[in-house]
């Protein structure tokens, strides 16, 4: 059999590219607990002299984390709990029910995929600055500052996504149009049938879609990095990490950072090594339609 | 199959994106308006931290001791994101009401609508009280927008210990003396890392990158861009002979600019660099008994007996078009910059100026700044201040602040090897006339 | 967020069977149904409908408009202006920019798309497939902050890389600082980051593969090159296509590792146009060519994706 063909060689590419992966990891951490004038030094040392924890109280202290912890979870819980929600709704929608129109739903659901991001970032953002009757607007949506004074700002764009609409509805195509009609006939209304028996059958690839979609809602960068321009208050952990850098010396203030990268990156590496069945699959649904 | 029961959970699920929305609809925190609560001003700066955001707390805490009608709060972002901070935030409506801007972006945020001219009598207080390069820093086609507060010189930094160690006896005075100083000064170890630069060229940033190259540029004679503002002027026999000294220097390995200079000059790996006046305040402190090595003097000319020149940049102090509250802010623009007070030393300087030497920097008064160094003080100061008679500002005119990174890029393209010195010059004016001759 | 491949063929859902007895009843239901319907969507069509098209269409204005900022009254058409001046004269948008966007978004694919089609296989021959997928996807679920900041680090004079290169005995290089090794470095960067999901992508295309395939082709006596040439590599198609046309996608577009990494230093050797648009709005308050900016690269990956598509699909005709 081919498969057990030159495992050896398998061994070497995997091994390797393995160490490669994760090296950056080891090296973000040994950083961490480097001492000052430890780090950037020639000739380089992978390990620290001591693994001393003054980083960590460093990073602590000059970052706000309970706020940058709040926002971050803040707004990662409402995305994932809206993106399920709406995702579902809109999943059974377009898989279950029978109305005029549905096939060009589905196709405008398809095309908002095309869409690249970045198409979106300055008109997203004037919307919510001009937004009416927020943040000191009038009805116009002018004389304020929109919804960027409130958290709204971070999680706004991502409450729905045209994928997650998309999974579900796959989903949810295969699921038995038996048992909804039975619960029909038995006098269920359709948002009975759906909370009752669809979402229980649906909770594989609702899993799967809520880690994916927490996932990039706690990493999002480029967003919370312009909405925290605006208004501090916003900062999320990427956001607020990326500013311990020293621009004039950024040698010395390299450990604190990555002491605040550890703590950031930490909640979702932990969720991710627990959770990582529903995700690969996730990632591996994405790939296989 | 009973029918079961709709769900209950789910109005509290439908409701959250709304609830969050809702929540957007509060008035930003803005002081109430009602009559007897204080007006709050806020000051946005990069004195974001260590000396320089104490410096400057000390004067506000003062202003918000004595005065209860209108209180005065900083906020503060590093320098590298302040433009973006200034722009971003007034497309979001919340631009502060006074803002502490490099002067070469007020052209483009004049533009923009941000600035707003200075009342009539502190336009005249400025235009009487404050230097040539000064006043024409915080001039946008003949109107006066804000308060200089500090000018920034360029001259040369260099290393005593270094020097001598290479049997250099002074610092070079024409470009001639500081090449063979350069090449003396420079050593690497076998794999090719620098240990000592002789000639340290920043790629740090727009500012310093930049700044040197322009303040070798003028000490040659030569212009970055025409006094309209509307096209380049670097492409010149002054503009050819800087880019080729930068270029032998790093050709024959006596610079390195991939290494930091503002790290390396500090810790004695950088015999020779070209820097602004405010870099004093930190490397004294950072240095501790090392300082004694460092130096400063004119930035070197072509040849001997030619006239100095070298470069002038600032900052000033400005209100926002935004504010609703002008009066205010300009009466405490005033009381900061204007009015004179007994500073450490017995001598009368604003509080601006006392801000600025207490921190090892330059106000943009000279006046202030001879009296307040007066016999003591960092010697290392006097070749920034003595400079101020013969610099020349930095442009500042709309496409100002694209015109400098456009500038940068074909600097450093020039130094890595991608352009030759005709290259850099041909690309860099195209380029930059496209962006300062554009109509807005 | 998750990019994901438009399929080309969406399934027919098949409707629920039409279950009551009388016409006018089941006319009713569907009524019925169709509110419904529009009622469960309305969120997600809402949601579109103010942050999709209307933003689509302010894009569009601005693209074709001089506008200094901050007054919605003071946006002033002016034709295709800015597109101009996106091209003319020394604009640096189309030399280097948006040549840097393609041969970033080229690397970053040819290096994910080799190493994960070669991982895959070797992973697909071991023990522990789980192991090795969970550590190849590490990188996948870490913020783009920290990517950036620990290959930064480590490209530095006294960073990792260059002390296993002076440990080799041999010379340092400077990653990041050197124009000619700056975008290749960010590139491998990029690549190393999106390996995981490619990785997991082929791996579930070789499973789909029947074992019966391989013994035949053994039987046959062809050799395992041969095999992997004729049977693996045809197959695994659907799966190269997702991988391929994903990973252009996400590499025209991405500009958050580049604004950590270098901002898109040294002069514009990694500036891509994203970063661009991202500067010509928010630092220069030059909304109107910035937008132009924007649509232009929009122009680009939809061309982009077109031509992996026809082309992939041409391959399958001939294959």
């Amino acid at each position: 059999m081919t498969r057990r063909r030159l495992p050896w060689l398998s061994y070497l590419v995997v091994v390797t590219g393995a160490v490669l992966t994760v090296v950056p990891f080891l090296d973000m951490v040994m950083t961490s607990f480097k001492g000052p004038g430890e780090a950037g030094t020639l000739p380089y040392r992978f390990l620290p002299k001591a693994f001393a924890l003054s980083n960590y109280r460093a990073a602590l202290h000059q970052l706000n984390l309970p706020v940058l912890f709040r926002n971050s979870v803040v707004v990662t819980a409402v995305i994932t709990a809206s993106v399920l929600l709406t995702s579902s709704l809109a999943g059974y929608a377009l898989a279950k029910l029978r109305f005029p129109g549905r096939d060009l739903v589905f196709r405008l659901v398809l095309s908002t995929m095309m869409f690249p991001p970045f198409l979106f970032l300055i008109p997203r953002f004037l919307i919510l600055v001009h937004w009416p009757l927020a943040g000191g607007n009038d009805l116009f949506g002018r004389g304020g500052a929109g919804l960027t004074v409130s958290i709204a700002a971070l999680a706004v764009p991502f409450l729905v996504n045209g994928f997650g609409i998309f999974l579900t509805r796959q989903f949810m195509l295969s699921l038995p149009d038996e048992v909804l009609e039975a619960a029909r006939i038995d006098g269920a209304g359709e948002f009975t049938v759906w909370w009752r028996i669809v979402l229980p059958q649906t909770r594989p690839v609702l899993v799967t879609l809520g880690l994916l979609t927490f996932v990039d809602a706690w990493n999002e960068y480029i967003w919370a990095l312009l909405v925290s321009t605006a208004n501090p208050d916003l900062m999320t952990l990427p956001v607020g990490v990326q500013l311990l850098r020293d621009h004039v010396d950024p040698a010395r203030t390299m450990p604190v950072v990555m002491a605040g990268l550890v703590l950031s990156v930490l909640p979702v590496l932990v969720l991710f090594l627990l959770l990582q069945k529903h995700y690969i699959r996730g990632v591996m649904l994405s790939g296989l339609k | 199959m009973t029918p079961p029961r709709g769900p209950s959970r789910r109005h509290i699920a439908l409701a959250l994106p709304s609830a969050l929305l809702a929540a957007g609809c509060a008035a930003p925190h803005r002081g109430t308006g009602r009559p007897g609560d204080p007006v709050v001003l806020t000051l946005l700066t990069h004195y974001a931290s260590g000396a320089l955001h104490r410096a400057l707390q000390g004067p506000v805490d003062e202003w918000n001791a004595t005065h209860d009608r209108v209180k005065v709060r900083t906020k503060a972002v590093e320098f590298t994101d302040l433009l973006t901070t200034f722009m971003v935030r007034q497309a979001a409506g919340q631009g502060a009401d006074i803002l502490h801007p490099y002067c070469l972006w007020n052209g483009q945020l004049v533009r923009a609508g941000v600035l707003r001219p200075a009342p009539p009598e502190h336009a005249e207080r400025i235009r009487r009280d404050w230097g040539e390069a000064a006043v024409g820093a915080v001039t946008v086609d003949g109107t006066v927008y804000g308060y200089p507060t500090e000018a920034q010189t360029y001259a040369l930094y260099y290393n005593r210990r270094l020097l001598r160690e290479a049997g250099v006896d002074g610092p070079p005075a024409t470009w001639p003396e500081l090449e063979e100083a350069a090449y003396r000064t420079t050593r690497r170890d076998r794999y090719g890392n620098p240990l000592v630069q002789g000639f340290g060229l920043s790629a740090n940033d727009d500012a310093t990158t930049v700044g040197q190259t322009l303040a070798l540029l003028h000490a040659a004679g030569g212009r970055f861009v025409t006094p309209d503002g509307r096209s380049t002027a670097i492409d010149s026999p002054a503009g050819r002979a800087v880019l080729a000294l930068e270029h032998r220097l790093v050709a024959r390995g006596a610079s390195a600019p991939a290494v930091n200079v503002y790290q390396a000059f500090p810790s004695g790996r950088v015999a020779m660099v070209v820097g602004a006046g405010w870099w004093t305040g930190s490397l004294r402190p950072l240095m501790g008994g090392g300082y004694r090595d460092v130096g400063v003097a004119p930035v070197p000319v072509p040849a001997p007996g030619a006239r100095p020149a070298t470069l002038a940049t600032g900052f000033m102090l400005g209100v926002n078009t935004a504010s609703r509250h002008p009066r205010e802010a300009w009466e405490f623009l005033r009381w900061l910059n204007a009015d004179r007070v007994t500073a450490g030393n017995g001598t009368a300087a604003t509080r601006m100026s006392a801000l600025q030497v207490s921190v090892g920097s330059l106000t943009a008064r000279a006046d202030d700044m001879r009296a307040l160094l007066g016999t003591g003080g960092d010697p290392n100061l006097r070749p920034f201040l003595d400079a101020l008679d013969y610099a020349v500002p930095e442009p500042n005119g709309p496409g100002a602040a694209r015109a400098k990174t456009l500038l940068r890029k074909n600097i450093e393209a020039l130094w890595t090897g991608r352009r030759s010195v005709e290259e850099a010059l041909r690309t860099t004016r195209r380029q930059v006339d496209q962006e300062v001759s554009r109509s807005w | 967020m998750v990019n994901v491949l438009t399929p080309q063929t969406p399934e027919r859902a098949p409707g629920p069977a039409p279950a009551g007895p009388a016409g006018h009843g089941r006319r009713r239901a569907r009524h019925r149904q169709t509110a419904v319907a529009y009622l469960f969507l309305a969120p997600a069509l809402l949601f579109f409908a103010v942050f999709l098209l209307l933003p689509l269409g302010f894009a569009l204005l601005l693209s074709v408009s001089h506008w200094t900022g901050f007054d919605l009254g003071a946006i002033d058409p002016v034709g295709p202006d800015n597109f101009g001046a996106l091209f003319t004269g020394g604009s640096t948008f189309l030399v280097p920019v948006l040549t840097n966007t393609l041969l970033f978004a080229l690397g970053t694919v040819a290096l994910a798309l080799t190493g994960s089609v070669v991982v895959a296989t070797c992973v697909d021959r071991l023990r522990f497939q789980g192991l090795w997928r969970t550590l190849y996807f590490l990188p996948i679920v870490t913020t783009v902050v920290a990517v950036g900041n620990v290959w930064k680090y480590m490209y530095e004079p006294g960073g990792l890389a260059n002390g296993v290169l002076n440990a080799l005995g041999l010379g340092s290089v400077a990653f990041l600082q050197d124009p000619d090794t700056a975008l290749p470095s960010v590139v491998a960067v990029q690549a190393w980051a999106s390996l995981g999901s490619a990785i997991l992508v082929l791996t579930a295309g070789l499973k789909s593969i029947p074992a019966s395939y391989h013994e035949a082709a053994a039987l046959d006596g062809a050799g395992p090159g041969t095999v992997f040439r004729c049977i693996t590599l045809p197959l695994l198609r659907p799966s190269l296509l997702f991988v391929c046309v994903t990973q252009f996608l996400t590499g025209l577009q991405s500009f958050a590792l580049i604004t950590v990494m270098t901002r898109g230093g040294p002069g514009d050797a990694t500036n891509v146009a994203a970063l661009e648009m991202y500067r010509r709005a928010f630092d220069y308050g030059d909304w109107g060519t910035a937008s132009a900016a924007a649509f232009v690269l929009f122009a680009v990956v939809l061309v982009v994706t077109l031509a992996q598509l026809w082309i992939f699909r041409r391959a399958g005709e001939d294959a």
